[in-house]
């Protein structure tokens, strides 16, 4: 069986920014096999996670686009991504340190829901809530038809 | 005159920029650090129920959120007036010192470390944590796997890793899990592991650093640490106490509003950061410096059998006091090792799973005062509430605050030993960098104002004219 892990980050008490974190939620009763990791941010600690699964899919929320527009990307490791560790580590720059510290990288790809509000308020905006459905579905498949990113 | 701006200061926490001024021949004749940002936090509170403080300071940082939960919790406590149970101020412990291991690991493997394996002189380009990543991959994941372990201590009693939740007015709230505590355990070995190769390491990289062990803050000045009856080590409870450079106590007992007697803030018209001094020696000659080398200069042990062993070490570099900022580092080692024995006794005591985890009570008094260690040194939130329990007042005392006179300090000394305006090298400034990292300032905390200016050294002529400036 593939080992998936998916990562759901954002900050739950900027209104749409929380899509990642309560994605994670709702698909972790829907994927058993599969690690679901919600957080705040990424950071390096995940490295070592990443390196040792095979698909890694990211949850993020976006700030361009149409509110509500689900987009997906194929990651890989971005070289030079990697600054001082401390505050902001893109998905990319991660894969580049699992592959420099590990020697190992998955497959990945990046599953972000376009938001409408990021102000300080809990709660998903309806365009919010509509990214956060598609995304809940068009999970569960991507990892079924794992060969779709392959 | 000449001036060399470096901004900004790269590898801390924070935004700053620090001014080097030469004299017509290049000399160094003064030096500055200067915090660039500003938050605000102390007015921002105001109007606030005193219960919100806690998860409102937490905001203050996201590398230290923990110290500023705890700190404000003991405040809040103080303004109820309550004694907390035993098993929450044992749980609150544990919190702080996972704590203290996640921020001194992050402090010496992510941002100091490429100094040490890579070289002070080394490529800018290189000298990062990258460059210790391709050269010393090893290193990097024990860095990596130690950080790890204080954050999942942190996420497995708070919820979270930044900006965690639990520690409550009145204690926590709610207990510990056996199964969390087991989880916790199983980690221990590993984490004492790396701690233990760190120091062994570390210690025997000290001799290729005499230069700068001679010139990193290196002076005799106060040391202010909490102090307990049996003179070990304590980051949570206990008095403050300030020691001279010989270690004689010169002042003790210290607690509640008391610190105002003691402790001065002086605002300054280049920096968002004050300085604190010794009132009783005034702002000139009253010169302290808090964090792991005022601790571990401070007790007379750690309390825990491998740093105690480390300490004894430790304590031969000087006859008195260990004066030189340089060995901050080696302190930092010293605390993560303590701070992981001490965690694994905390939880093997059998009341840390107690039920009995919080205190209620309405307020019972218009003032409370929080005091304890936080990784860069002593903390203190000091509150002021109406009779509906708002917020009239705060004030916080943090950690980079007392150490900025010392900073300055040191970034004059190793601006003249190093760095020569008619033939400038990175390497030169790196150091004058390299000098404030060995406090290891939290900016976002101590300064309270919103930031978006990064790090500055400038070289200035004797006519106050900007020679050359490196600005990251």
């Amino acid at each position: 069986m593939l080992r998936v892990l998916v990562i759901g980050y954002g900050n739950t008490l900027r209104g749409d920014d929380a899509l990642g974190p309560m994605a994670i939620e709702r698909l972790r009763p829907l994927l058993l096999d599969v690690e679901c990791l919600g957080c705040q941010q990424l950071a390096p600690e995940l490295a070592e996670r990443l390196a040792e699964c095979e698909l890694a899919i990211f949850v993020d929320a976006a700030c361009d686009g149409e509110p509500g527009l689900v987009r997906m990307e194929r990651l890989s490791p971005k070289p030079g991504g990697i600054a001082s560790l401390t505050h902001h580590l893109e998905a990319a720059a991660l894969l580049e340190l699992a592959q420099a510290l590990y020697g190992r990288v998955p497959q990945a790809v990046l599953v972000t829901g376009a938001g409408a509000v990021f102000g300080n308020r809990e709660g998903l905006s309806e365009q919010g809530q509509q990214a956060l459905s598609e995304i809940c579905r068009l999970i569960p498949r991507l990892i079924q038809d794992s060969s779709a990113i392959r | 005159m000449p001036t060399i701006t470096i901004d900004p200061v790269t590898r801390i926490e924070g935004h700053a920029k620090i001014t080097v001024q030469l004299d017509e021949q290049g000399e160094v004749q003064n030096a500055r650090f200067h915090v660039t940002q500003v938050r605000g936090f102390e007015k921002l509170c105001e109007g606030r129920p005193f219960t919100e403080m806690p998860a409102l300071m937490a905001r203050i940082c996201g590398i230290c959120p923990t110290s500023h939960l705890l700190a404000s919790s003991k405040a809040c406590d103080d303004i109820m007036a309550v004694r907390i149970p035993e098993t929450a101020e044992k749980l609150r412990r544990i919190m702080n010192l996972a704590q203290i291991v996640q921020s001194h690991a992050l402090s010496f493997f992510y941002l100091s470390s490429p100094d040490f394996l890579l070289g002070m002189d080394a490529d800018p380009e290189e000298r990062n944590i990258m460059g210790v990543i391709r050269k010393y991959p090893a290193m990097a994941r024990d860095g990596i796997k130690l950080r790890q372990f204080g954050q999942r201590v942190l996420e497995t009693l708070g919820g979270k890793r930044v900006h965690p939740g639990w520690i409550v007015p009145g204690g926590v709230s709610h207990p510990l899990q056996a199964d969390q505590r087991d989880q916790i355990l199983t980690q221990v070995p590993e984490a004492i592991r790396i701690t233990r190769s760190a120091l062994h390491w570390f210690k025997g990289q000290i001799e290729n650093y005499r230069a700068e062990v001679r010139s990193f803050a290196n002076f005799p000045s106060l040391f202010l640490a909490m102090a307990n009856n049996a003179n070990e080590f304590s980051a949570y409870n206990g008095w403050l106490r300030f020691v001279d450079a010989n270690l004689d106590i010169v002042a003790d007992h210290i607690t509640g509003v008391d610190y105002m007697n003691y402790i001065g803030e002086s605002g300054n018209d280049d920096s968002y950061l004050k300085s604190t001094y010794f009132k009783p020696y005034g702002l000139k000659d009253g010169v302290y410096r808090v964090g792991p080398l005022a601790r571990l200069n401070m007790c007379e042990s750690a309390g825990t059998a491998q740093a105690d062993e480390e300490l004894a070490e430790f304590r031969e570099l000087e006859r008195h006091s260990v004066l030189s900022s340089f060995y901050y580092h080696y302190a930092r080692l010293i605390e993560i090792l303590f701070s992981i024995e001490r965690m694994d006794m905390l939880l093997h005591d059998p009341e840390i799973l107690g039920k009995n985890v919080r205190a209620h009570a309405a307020p019972n008094n218009f003032e409370g005062v929080g005091i304890m260690e936080a990784p860069r040194g002593t903390l203190i939130h000091h509150y002021r509430i109406d009779q509906n329990g708002l917020i009239e007042s705060a004030n916080m005392v943090i950690a980079t605050g007392h150490n900025n006179l010392a900073i300055n300090h040191g970034v004059l000394q190793v601006a003249r030993q190093f760095v020569k305006g008619n033939a400038l090298q990175p390497g030169m400034l790196n150091r004058v960098e390299a000098v404030v990292r060995a406090f290891d300032p939290c900016l976002s905390c101590s300064t309270h104002a919103a930031g978006a200016m990064p790090l500055d050294i400038q070289l200035l002529a004797a006519d106050g004219e900007v020679v050359d400036r490196l600005l990251r």
